[in-house]
């Protein structure tokens, strides 16, 4: 049994989490262009490096990631590694993420930007822990999806869609010029829902530290009075007790 | 021994995968089949096709122009084959080319497939030995175009319309 976790965990750990990543890293800058149905790749802009690394400092605070749970100096190389792309890889999943919710250009651009700074910026001095942090990003992502590709991709988008022209009735001889932004397919959003899906699970599956799990049976079994327990239970949490020291 | 393999071969892959998504945001392909084509040129088995190429050099000949160029860039979607490229070239000085005064809108797209032909060539020099054609080095096609979009003096001179296409 402690062999399936063993090995389950190091699957997780060297294959899941990067591919995870590494596949938020590829799709976040894809965008589907609206004439031509062609993929464009946008590389994340200089202020997206900079949210991701307030992010990666935030993670740090909240205890989501132990730095030196995952790069230690009793480790082999090749682990210290592993572990290292696995946290390059956060990063710019992290960059991509932004990327992916991120007006391209124009005035909206600025102000997404100057929210997510904000906001990160804020958060930095608050009282985080892993969950919450996690619950706070689940809700900033959101609704920078629900502004970028519902709201505005509906305003700006090719189409007469009934935003539009609720907008144009309301905004009758306000130039937007300035604000405008361009126009992608709506395949974009199926894009960007997936790889913000796909980011958050990535999050959930990664722990502050390689070797620390939530407590798995043996450690419940010890927790639990030991007198109600089956000689099997016994024996079981008798082995992870030798294994926690 | 089994970890040790998770923990090589992840690391492995990830670094594989990594490679792959920068090497795809330096490329920017446009579609599906571009991937396709630049993992052709990275891999290095990217060949013209060799039957549009035929095609469109037919259509050439015959001077329908646009039409060869179409076949040409299907001939060579990755824009990676240089005697192609210096094909293409040639026909938007062809094209271009006028008695009285040459096309400069042709002319400058015909300097930037020669030039895409020149890089691509090895050594940057190329040679294409063509009866039909006047201009069998990339350089003399360059100097022609280059020369055709150029304004002098000589743009004045009613003898011009003597001149003789290549």
């Amino acid at each position: 049994m402690t062999d399936y976790i063993a090995r389950n965990r190091a699957l997780m750990r060297f294959f899941v989490l990067p591919t995870i990543f590494l596949t938020v890293v590829l799709l976040g800058g894809v965008r589907v262009s609206s004439d031509t149905r062609d993929f464009v790749f946008l590389a994340p802009p200089l202020i997206t490096l900079i949210l991701a690394a307030l992010l990666m400092v935030l993670f740090v605070r909240a205890g989501a990631l132990d730095l030196r749970g995952w790069i230690r100096s009793d480790q082999p190389t090749l682990t210290n590694v592993s572990h290292s792309l696995l946290l390059v890889a956060v990063f710019f999943a992290s960059a991509q993420a932004f990327n992916s919710v991120l007006p391209e250009s124009g005035l909206f651009n600025w102000l997404f930007s100057f929210f997510f700074l904000w906001t990160l910026w804020n958060n930095q001095f608050a009282e985080f822990d892993a969950r919450r942090l996690l619950r706070s990003l689940v809700v900033l992502f959101g609704t920078a999806f629900v502004l970028k590709h519902l709201l505005l991709a509906g305003f700006y988008g090719p189409s007469e869609g009934w935003l539009k022209k609720i907008a144009g009735v309301v905004l009758q001889g306000i130039s937007l010029g300035t604000i405008d932004l361009p126009a992608y397919a709506p395949a974009t959003g199926y894009i960007s829902f997936f790889t913000l899906a796909l980011y958050v699970a990535g999050l959930v599956l990664l722990t502050p530290a390689p070797d620390r799990h939530p407590p798995a049976d043996g450690q419940k079994l010890i927790e639990a009075q030991p007198q109600k327990l089956s000689p099997d239970e016994q024996l079981e949490a008798l082995r992870e007790l030798v294994r926690a020291l | 021994m089994q970890l040790k393999l998770i923990q090589s071969g992840g690391l492995a892959w990830a670094i594989i995968y990594a490679a792959f998504i920068i090497w795809i945001y330096a490329t920017e392909p446009r579609t599906l089949r571009e991937v396709a084509t630049n993992s052709q040129v990275a891999a290095g088995t990217y060949q013209v096709d060799q039957e549009k190429f035929n095609n469109a050099l037919g259509m050439f000949r015959r001077e329908q122009f646009r039409a060869a160029r179409d076949e040409w860039s299907r001939a060579d979607p990755g824009t990676q084959d240089a005697v192609t490229q210096f094909y293409i070239a040639y026909s938007f000085y062809r094209e271009g080319w006028g008695r009285v005064y040459d096309d400069d809108t042709l002319f400058k797209q015909g300097l930037e497939a020669v030039a895409r032909a020149i890089s691509l060539a090895p050594n940057q020099s190329l040679r294409v030995d063509d009866p039909d054609l006047q201009l069998h080095t990339a350089a003399e096609l360059k100097a022609e175009l280059e020369q055709g979009t150029e304004q002098s003096l000589g743009d004045l001179n009613p003898l011009k319309v003597f001149r003789k296409r290549k």
